[in-house]
């Protein structure tokens, strides 16, 4: 049956047809198959140039993701979502129904593990896949929302909002809006979101983001939101491996190397780390690195006279190392601590994070 | 909720079927929605009983307009809402009279984003010696089409009448492959395998 015949763009096409009299039911259904089968999957819908263009900034964004170090389960999910999204609109081009789709996310991992990059990425991916009309992400925390008076908190919370509408809102270390308990401003802030959500669906996608126990214990207490935020992407910790690999990325980032020497110190530092401290798995620890090893390079460098090309661009193990030792405490939580008992600098901090 | 649409030529007796199926799993009241093809909508409470007398009738083209009825099912431990939606008929060839055309449009673009298809088919009609009716064009396009997603089942109605065996006979060799039912809806015979395709697909 499927020989010469009218050609059907839409389903709606058929329905007139069949309305009109021009073609029978059974030869609707024919049409219905092939539509179905055939034409089904046309080009997305949109002037071509400007789809061109998307296309491209698509592709972009999925480049800078796959270059992104580590992260395999995030990668696969961000792209299960944009596959997802690309699908329902083919659907729904072909007359299909498709499912709403709740883009709202919890992010969950310690600091430093890439949530925010991936956050940033997500926003530039949603509106490229025609998802948000902006590619906006507002950043705001417990502080930018909480007010201190009654009311004060549903307006700030509402600002950032507004804000964030067309893009995306992160709120980091969301968990700390249900610190304070029933009586808190955090919990309005929350109503409020929730609201908005509801209010402005399709507008923007909110994503949670905290450490993983305190945000699990935060979705606890608040059933509501994890149907809402049906979506939930860890960040595992960095491997000293996978940190190393940054740190090789950030120096090439800023036209710097390290030098072989410097390279084996660094791991080994890594290493050390990773034993020592529960905060270690952190790209945010090695991108302070660099920087400092780079500060230690320019001072090494600005007594010399005579400096080549290449020594401006290497950094050597002993930058590596003064930039560690420098680190070795700091980034740690609690530092202090830590230096009031210089016996055993980590073992009381280590009491303290788990107890 | 799940979307089950009932079609099938006219007079078949797909309107009797949704009302005895609806009576058959213990539903006495029922509101009905309707949906006119030219957009007109209403809602009528009605006691299963009495729309079985008020929308059935002898002849052909009684059902001008969807009529669906929704149901809230126990599954399991929990409870599925279903929607049964009652069509007007299919016909071969093109219909004179465009009001049944609109009709039919209506109802082929219901089919297409329906979760469950019950195609009735007349086992009487299709068993009368010579007859070339019971069996149409659309019939073989519908169980065509349906094939291509699950959760389709034909139903051959009118077992209860005499010529209805040779009718199954030749509509399981002339539709063969597809899941069959014979049932008849107004003794409410052959339900339970009905009930059974229905509740896998909820």
């Amino acid at each position: 049956m499927a020989g010469p015949g009218p050609n059907p763009r839409t389903v709606d096409d058929v329905l007139a047809w069949l309305s009109a009299g021009r073609i029978s039911s059974g030869e609707a259904l024919v049409l219905f198959q092939r539509l179905e089968t055939r034409a089904a999957p046309p080009a997305p819908a949109g002037d071509g140039e400007a789809d061109g263009e998307r296309q491209r900034r698509l592709e972009a964004v999925m480049a800078e993701l796959d270059a992104l170090i580590g992260l395999a389960p995030v990668k696969e999910l961000v792209r299960e979502l944009a596959a997802l999204v690309e699908i329902q609109r083919r659907r729904a081009a072909a007359g299909l129904s498709t499912e709403p789709m709740a883009l709202h996310m919890v992010f969950t991992g310690n600091p430093g593990t890439g949530k925010t990059t991936v956050a940033r990425l997500l926003a530039r991916l949603f509106h490229g896949l025609g998802v948000l009309p902006r590619e906006h992400l507002v950043e705001c925390e417990r502080a930018d929302l909480v007010g201190e008076n009654i009311g004060h908190t549903a307006q700030r919370t509402r600002e950032q909002i507004r804000k964030a509408l067309g893009g995306v809102l992160f709120v980091d270390e969301a968990y700390a809006l249900a610190r304070g308990g029933e009586k808190d401003f955090g919990k309005e802030a929350i109503d409020t979101l929730v609201k908005a959500m509801e209010d402005h669906k399709d507008e923007f996608i909110v994503i949670l983001a905290g450490y993983r126990d305190e945000m699990e214990q935060f979705l606890s207490v608040n059933p509501g939101l994890r149907s809402r935020f049906p979506i939930h992407m860890d960040f595992p910790d960095y491997t000293p491996e996978e940190l190393y690999q940054i740190a090789l990325r950030l120096c090439q980032e800023r036209q710097y190397r390290l030098s072989p020497a410097a390279g084996l110190r660094l791991k080994r530092f890594l290493a050390e780390e990773a034993q020592a401290s529960p905060y270690a798995g952190n790209a945010r620890l090695v991108r302070n690195l660099i920087e400092r090893a780079v500060r230690r390079q320019a001072v090494r460098l600005a007594r010399r006279r005579h400096v080549s090309r290449g020594d401006l661009m290497t950094l050597e193990a002993s930058d590596v190392l003064e930039a560690a030792h420098q680190l070795g405490t700091r980034h740690r939580p609690d530092h202090r601590v830590a230096v009031l008992h210089p016996g055993k600098p980590w073992a009381a901090g280590a009491g303290v994070a788990r107890g | 909720m799940k979307r089950c649409i009932v079609i099938g030529q006219p007079n078949v007796g797909k309107t009797m079927f949704v009302l005895q199926f609806a009576l058959y799993l213990g539903l006495a009241e029922a509101r009905i929605a309707f949906a006119e093809a030219g957009g007109r909508r209403w809602e009528k409470a009605y006691r299963v009983d009495h729309a079985l007398a008020d929308l059935t009738g002898a002849g052909p083209h009684h059902t001008r307009q969807l009529q669906s009825i929704r149901l809230d099912l126990p599954v399991g431990k929990g409870r599925r809402a279903l929607e049964l939606v009652d069509t007007s008929g299919l016909v071969d060839g093109i219909h004179p009279d465009a009001a049944i055309r609109r009709a039919m449009a209506q109802t082929l673009a219901t089919v297409r984003d329906a979760h469950l298809i019950l195609h009735v088919l007349d086992a009487a009609a299709a068993g009368r010696r010579g007859a070339l009716a019971g069996i149409g064009e659309v019939d073989y396009q519908v169980a065509q089409f349906a094939q291509m997603r699950g959760g389709y089942l034909l139903l051959a109605n009118k077992m209860d009448l005499p010529d209805a065996p040779r009718g199954l006979a030749r509509i399981r060799q002339e539709l063969a492959g597809h899941p069959i039912a014979p049932i008849s809806a107004l003794h409410r015979q052959g339900f339970h395998e009905v009930k059974a395709f229905v509740w896998r697909h909820l």
